[in-house]
């Protein structure tokens, strides 16, 4: 588990550091170097298309995607632990209701109804999170919502309900704290959910938009013009691949941790 | 068996009722109405337009509307492609979809079932944990970043497959996005595999079978294998699900004439009815696929039939 998070930290370190260090700023064009090779005057890695300094741009459109997919975490994580946490303690026909709610949920086409809400209410950064962190939130709840149960039935619950201890407090002060663990787990596993329905909303030009940039978008840039410049698919396509799989590595690893 | 068929239908039908309910209302709260051009309407013009569409009917009378129609095989005109009416981009595309799909759906079955056994049977040791990983890989690969890589190699540098395009369903021109579809569906399933056959070879049945000195192949392939399936069988729905919004990349990259391309162009350009259209028959179509995997999951295992 150590060594994706340290790469995972490293991408994440570049992305924050390096670009105000650069010579060139993501949406600069430089007339002189239209697809420059890497290693060539002041562009590291070249340039693209249209002589955008492809590391500035890279590293930008990680910041952004690893950003969008952070926030929408964060809103799944949220809508999630509460929706689970409340089915699983009220339980009986809320539940039911709840968890039912949820499963029908998980039959719709997602994707296609987060690319509805864009179409609808158009294309923005913060609809973008907000969209997919309003249906990524599933998985969340039944996790959490089997936590709960689970808790429910353990003496030092049972007690604190005996000596008189408010609902509220009980939640606040035994439950979440037991479900965070697992919450972390799965907030780890739903991130590269997100990177991935990010890039492939900005890849098909639903997403992020230009003059912004992100590792979908430059994907995208990469595979039209790959039969001239490969490299500019290869280096944000690698640093998603990257991304993709070391966090599901690692998220991975700390599920199994908690699943016994 | 009709009891479970009917008991999922009565949850699927008023969660399809929920979702083209959901649609119609968002597409209704959408700033902008079809009329708003760049040069305003003449008042008279856009009140006859109004009328004809019957967006001046109530808004549960549009709705009621648009569902008898729907079940007319009627979505609507399209606001992009002029000339069509979303059933004839229906009719057009889908067919092309459903076949992409399913020739992916084949390969990843047929790929994670035979990656999981391999697994399985090598448990534990290097080529388990290799497998492990690669079906790691393959899951969190997304379609859009292996299709353009697969065209890089097999189209531009090596030059043995085309590049992109239909060509009437040329098989050459198949192989590239069926590849591409089905790679993240062939790790998910070789995942799932590889977990039911570690329970059920665990289990007393396929001990007995051992004891009576049955060949390890046979253990493994008749006892083993059919209940290690069960969660594939109930995976197909999610994969269903994946692979016509994998579709809709693949279509893109490749330059497919599926519905996934018509989608992501009415997406782009606003045409509601389009799609609202395909939202909804996509909800349908994985709403049936849900249904057709819990009949396969009553057949592996006689015991949900209850």
């Amino acid at each position: 588990m150590k060594v994706p998070l340290i790469i995972v930290g490293v991408i994440v370190a570049a992305a924050l550091l390096v670009p105000p260090l650069l010579p060139w700023g993501y949406d600069v064009i430089d007339w002189n170097a239209v697809r420059a090779e890497p290693l060539t005057g002041t562009h590291l890695l070249g340039t693209d298309n249209v002589g955008r300094d492809l590391l500035a741009r890279t590293l930008v459109g990680t910041r952004v995607t690893l950003g969008v997919a952070l926030a929408a975490a964060l809103v799944s994580l949220v809508i999630g632990v509460a929706w689970g946490a409340i089915a699983g303690w009220v339980g009986g026909k809320t539940d039911e209701l709840m968890m039912r709610i949820v499963d029908a949920l998980y039959a719709l086409p997602f994707m296609f109804v987060v690319i509805l809400l864009m179409v609808v209410f158009g294309r923005s950064i913060l609809l973008v999170f907000i969209g997919i962190g309003a249906v990524e939130w599933l998985t969340m709840a039944r996790v959490v919502r089997g936590q709960v149960l689970q808790l429910k039935q353990r003496p030092f619950i049972i007690a604190a309900e005996a000596a008189g201890a408010p609902a509220r407090a009980i939640m606040t002060g035994h439950l979440l704290p037991n479900v965070a663990g697992v919450a972390i787990a799965y907030l780890l596993l739903t991130v590269p959910q997100v990177v991935m329905v990010e890039s492939f909303l900005s890849f098909l030009g639903l997403g992020v938009q230009e003059p912004m940039t992100s590792l979908g978008i430059l994907v995208k840039e990469g595979a039209d013009d790959m039969d001239i410049a490969p490299f500019a698919l290869l280096l944000p396509g690698g640093i998603l691949v990257t991304l993709l799989v070391c966090l599901t590595l690692a998220g991975e690893k700390l599920r199994d941790r908690f699943a016994q | 068996m009709i009891a479970l068929i009917l008991r999922r239908l009565g949850t699927a039908i008023p969660t399809l009722f929920v979702v083209i309910l959901l649609s119609f209302l968002l597409m209704r709260l959408a700033p902008g109405g079809p009329f708003d051009g760049e040069r305003p309407l003449d008042p008279a013009t856009r009140a006859a337009l109004t009328n004809a569409y019957g967006l001046d009917l109530p808004l549960h009378e549009q709705f009621f509307r648009y569902i008898g129609n729907l079940m007319q095989g009627d979505f609507g005109p399209s606001l992009v492609y002029r000339d069509f009416t979303v059933t004839d981009l229906v009719a057009k595309g889908l067919p092309i979809s459903l076949m992409l799909g399913g020739l992916a759906l084949i390969l990843a079955l047929a790929l994670g079932i035979a990656l999981g056994l391999w697994a399985a049977v090598r448990a534990g040791g290097s080529v388990d944990r290799s497998i492990s990983m690669v079906t790691t890989i393959l899951t969190a690969l997304p379609s859009f970043v292996t299709a353009p890589l697969l065209v890089l190699l097999f189209g531009l540098t090596l030059g043995w497959l085309p590049v992109s395009g239909w060509n009437e369903g040329a098989p050459l021109n198949l192989i590239l996005p069926v590849i591409a579809l089905a790679l993240p569906v062939a790790g998910a399933v070789a995942k799932l595999t590889r977990a039911g056959l570690a329970t059920a070879l665990s289990e007393d049945h396929v001990r007995t079978a051992r004891a009576r000195g049955l060949s390890p192949a046979r253990v493994l392939l008749h006892h083993a294998l059919r209940p290690a399936l069960v969660p594939v069988a109930s995976y197909i729905g999610p994969a269903a699900a994946g692979l016509l919004t994998g579709a809709v990349v693949i279509e893109t990259v490749f330059a497919l004439p599926g519905l996934g391309r018509y989608f992501v162009q009415g997406a782009l350009n606003r045409d509601y009815p389009l799609v609202l259209g395909v939202v909804t028959l996509y909800a349908a179509l994985i709403i049936l696929f849900n249904l057709f995997a819990d009949l396969i999951y009553g057949w592996l295992d006689p015991r949900v039939r209850q």
